[in-house]
């Protein structure tokens, strides 16, 4: 790939693209004219609502006899109306009067209502009370908007109040109805208030001390600060919106760049150029991608404005840090969905076949952003490996600010090989010349799973692998949720590391034998890797430990599995589930298929990567750095010796030793690896000669060169 | 010295269909050839395996020496594709187009500039060159697209009806051009439907019915050989309604 050209393809892209008004809508001129309009409208008509019903008093209708100094309690402030012209019909009139109409029992009689349900924020649902002939006179004054609510007092209220019993009074209002709502409100504050004074005379009646009926008095306080309560408001919407606006950006001109050339026929004109396929689909990815950056970037600069500038008071609160948060997790996400839409688009034979194609696309994918609407749905383990979902959930998280390391590494992690995968995707639609011409191609030469004789491995072939393995695992491993230790250890071994290892090399057809290095280890070689096997997991443990110490949970977490679930086994099982086994199917995967693929990026470039896709692979920021040191030992292992197996005894014994040190604790306390966070510096010294000389061992010895 | 391409027995087939069935052909150096066949005879994907554009099932094609699938970059760098209905980037300027492309081959920007100054006089696009060239007419296009598959100055120009869809005055500049490459010593191979043109200018006629080659030779063969006064007639004759189908003719 000639860079020089792809920075050609990528100008004259964005020349052309921004010269579309249409692109220049969706990208720009949408963002900044959309979040002022929608947040100024919107806050501002609610603002103006809500003085507008706070100025203005409400109209009460009070049906029934009015026990003395009620009326004027309600009246207290001026915000409650009495409206003395709103009188009950006739026939509810004289039922409250002769005692004949009585409030009826709450319907659902199997559960006792609340005896303070004039609290409750939420009023009891509306059937909870049997239709009645108030209810429904009430019911109409109230939609005919002559007054906001009713509150009637039941025939049974003056003698209640006279014997010391409690007084039976309703409210009836909408709860469509704001000002309906603003009446309910001042009313049963009004009447907790005639409440209140009614108990204290009545305790200083009897001689009771004040407080007596009250018992307790309950406070309860919010304790989620400012910018997290704005942050959760903001959560819920915010990544959706940034989400779907970001991805509309590159829409257009996805489909601009690949089915629209087709229509208009100067896609021959770049195919007949001498340039190669990839240089054409990495110009256009990037030039898109460029695109889709602006737009997010747009939204992003738009929103923060908006809140800072727009809003009025201080009602949202946003870091502008959060904000440059929030663009960095675009980054793989507007990567992936750029890929896709070009990997598809392309498929189509012109600019409307290719909206067809993209819309539903573009709905299936950017649609679960909404999830962030949803309460409970949190990022996890599992969420993290879910695309699209994973960036709308971390950026509602770091709203929030509850975002934990370990996760934000997963979802970055994750994504990226979603991204990789698609963009693999798009460049092997795009080598297809039937389907650059408008024809069709199948699916089997797409994938490419069309055996070639002498076919060897090349590092886009190792990173497609690598995606696709951990897109794999993620996925079983969902599969074996709720089965033991052991035999998810063992299933995602053999099952999704050896197998896919296997089945991609006979898929293929490569060489199993230079593909994996299936070759007879020099003794060097093994001494070797029996030293290293012996030390590098105590440099691990002793140095680059300590330079991103892992929270406690995870430790032990991590102790937990190397004890199989902490229950009692023989120790030659642990050995053969947490150290033979990994061994031998991760090895197989890394140090066979992957390395095989990278063996043309020459031997320390090689090393370094298969080494860091084998510490990412591990899936914890705090274990990056120990597993990625121990991955490049290992392939560099396997690149002198030329023979996988030196790797597999190193693994074994890295492994197995670490977990007997779990194991027994005895023999733990007795090499200096006892109870304390990082191993002592003496057995480190130790351990890092040993790795020393399993180096110059390593380095004495013939490398193999690869037949 | 070798001719500029060389053919032999390309192949290609689509799911059932055979588009082309073992076509072999040579252009030399200074000449013209014309590529003559009716609608669905294989004319345009033969000229886009020769382009590079299609991968020909079987078969082989060397472009100045260079096999086009082995040495794909240096075979494409001297060559020259044009087809009719080829747009061009509608908001790029015909200047904009031909540095885009001067710079896809490799050219260096001053050799881009003076040679764009050149075709621009050459093809009298003074006018319009810095125009959008979604905004130019089809004959105005139709040139600028001329100057973009010229630009490189190739050995080489394959060009699927060049004129289609172009007034009398229009093609008449595009078949002038034409002429001018030949001068210039450069081998060309255009398809066209227009007699008169492969009258005019071919060198040597090749006749393509169902994929193969059916006849070639100079206009003069051609017709002696049919017996006919014109191409058209001649073109009629041997690939018309009433002509034999190629599988008889070939045997």
């Amino acid at each position: 790939m000639r860079l020089a050209i792809v920075w050609t393809i990528v100008r004259k892209e964005l020349t052309e693209t921004l010269r579309d008004r249409r692109t220049i809508m969706m990208m720009i001129a949408l963002p900044v004219l959309l979040y002022p309009l929608l947040m100024m409208g919107f806050t501002k008509l609610q603002v103006s609502q809500r003085e507008a019903t706070a100025s203005r008093a409400s109209r009460v209708a009070v049906w029934g006899s009015v026990p003395s100094g009620l009326l004027a309690v309600l009246s207290d402030e001026g915000r409650i109306l009495v409206d003395g012209a709103a009188a009950p019909p006739e026939a509810v009139r004289a039922g409250l009067a002769s005692g004949a109409l009585q409030r009826p029992a709450l319907a659902d009689a199997g559960t006792p209502a609340p005896a303070d349900t004039e609290r409750r924020a939420v009023p009891a649902p509306r059937t909870a009370e049997p239709e009645n002939p108030a209810m429904l006179a009430a019911r109409a004054i109230v939609a005919e908007r002559r007054v906001d609510a009713v509150l009637v007092l039941w025939p049974d209220l003056l003698p209640a109040l006279a014997q010391g019993r409690a007084g039976r009074v309703s409210v009836y209002f909408d709860s469509v109805r704001e000002d309906s709502i603003e009446a309910q409100g001042r009313l049963v504050e009004r009447l907790r208030g005639y409440r209140a004074d009614l108990v204290r005379q009545r305790e200083r009646d009897r001689g009771l001390s004040e407080g007596f009926s009250l018992g307790l008095d309950v406070r309860s306080t919010n304790l989620a600060p400012e910018q997290r309560r704005s942050g959760q408001i903001l959560g819920l919407f915010l990544p959706f919106l940034l989400i779907t606006m970001s991805l509309l950006g590159g829409f257009y001109p996805a489909i601009d760049l690949t089915a629209g050339e087709k229509e208009r026929g100067t896609m021959q004109t770049l195919l007949c150029a001498p340039l190669r396929s990839i240089e054409i689909i990495i110009g256009k990815f990037v030039a898109v991608w460029i695109i889709s950056l602006i737009a997010a970037m747009a939204n992003i600069v738009s929103l923060g404005t908006t809140m800072a500038r727009i809003l009025p008071g201080d009602q949202i609160h946003v870091a502008p840090s959060t904000l440059a948060v929030a663009f960095v997790m675009l980054l793989p996400l507007t990567f992936f969905m750029t890929a896709v839409f070009l990997a598809l688009a392309t498929f189509a034979k012109d600019f409307k076949d290719g909206q067809n194609f993209l819309t539903p696309v573009y709905m299936v994918l950017a649609l679960p952003a909404a999830v962030t609407m949803l309460r409970g749905i949190e990022l996890n383990a599992w969420t993290a490996f879910v695309p699209v979902v994973n960036i709308a959930l971390l950026i509602k998280a770091l709203l929030v600010g509850e975002a934990a390391a370990d996760l934000i590494f997963l979802t970055l992690v994750s994504s990226t090989a979603w991204a990789v995968l698609a963009l693999v995707l798009a460049a092997r639609v795009f080598a297809r010349e039937q389907v650059l011409l408008g024809g069709r191609d199948s699916l089997r030469s797409l994938l490419g799973f069309e055996r070639q004789p002498g076919a060897e491995p090349t590092p886009a072939f190792a990173f497609t692998t690598f995606a696709f393995g951990l897109v794999v695992v993620f996925y079983g491993s969902l599969l074996l949720q709720g089965a033991g230790t052991v035999t998810t250890l063992l299933v995602t071994g053999y099952g999704f590391f050896l197998l896919p290892t296997v089945l991609l090399v006979a898929a293929y057809g490569f060489s199993p034998r230079r593909t994996l290095s299936l070759r007879r280890p020099p003794v060097g070689g093994l001494i070797a890797a029996v030293l290293i096997g012996c030390s590098a997991w105590a440099v691990a443990a002793g140095v680059l430990i300590r330079l991103l110490p892992p929270p406690e949970s995870l430790v032990k977490a991590l102790e937990q599995l190397l004890l199989l679930d902490g229950k009692p086994a023989s120790l030659w099982v642990v050995w053969l589930v947490i150290g033979v086994t990994p061994a031998i199917c991760e090895e197989a995967f890394f140090r066979g298929l992957i390395l095989s693929g990278l063996r043309r990026l020459g031997p320390w470039p090689a090393i370094i990567i298969c080494g860091l896709l084998f510490g990412l692979a591990h899936s914890s920021i705090y274990r990056l750095l120990p597993t990625f040191f121990i991955g490049v030992l290992l392939t560099w292992l396997v690149w002198r010796t030329g023979s996988i197996w030196t790797s597999i005894v190193a693994h074994t014994l890295n492994n197995g030793i670490a977990a007997t040190l779990v194991y027994n604790k005895a023999l733990a306390a007795m090499v200096g690896a006892g109870s304390e966070q990082f191993l002592g510096w003496k057995p480190t010294a130790v351990a890092m000669l040993v790795l020393a000389a399993g180096i110059v061992v390593l380095m004495r010895t013939r490398p193999v060169v690869p037949d | 010295m070798a001719p500029t391409l060389v053919a032999q027995h390309l192949t290609k087939r689509f799911g059932p269909v055979a588009a082309v069935g073992g076509v072999s052909l040579t252009v030399d150096s200074g000449e013209v050839v014309g590529l003559l066949g009716p609608n669905g005879a294989g004319k345009t994907t033969t000229l886009r395996m020769l382009a590079g554009i299609l991968t020909p099932d079987a078969g082989r094609v060397e472009i100045a020496g260079l096999d086009i699938h082995e040495a794909p970059l240096e075979a494409k760098r001297r060559l020259g594709f044009l087809s009719g209905d080829t747009q061009l980037y509608q908001r790029l300027s015909t200047r904009e187009v031909l540095r885009y492309f001067g710079r896809l081959y490799s050219m260096s920007d001053p050799a881009i500039a003076s040679r764009t100054g050149q075709l621009i006089d050459e093809l009298d696009m003074g006018a319009f060159a810095s125009r959008p060239c979604g905004t130019l007419s089809s004959g105005q296009k139709q040139r600028a697209n001329i100057a973009r598959a010229f630009l490189h100055e190739p050995d080489l120009l394959i060009l699927d009806e060049p004129t289609v869809a172009l007034d009398v005055v229009s093609g008449q500049f595009i078949v002038e051009s034409i002429r001018r490459q030949r001068a210039a010593g450069r081998a060309v191979l255009f398809s066209t439907h227009i007699m008169s043109e492969a009258e005019y200018l071919c060198d040597r006629i090749l006749l393509l019915h169902d994929g193969r080659i059916i006849d070639q030779g100079t206009l003069d063969d051609l017709l002696a050989r049919s017996g006919c006064r014109n191409l058209t007639d001649a073109f009629l004759r041997l690939v018309g309604p009433a002509a034999p189908t190629a599988r008889a003719v070939s045997r």
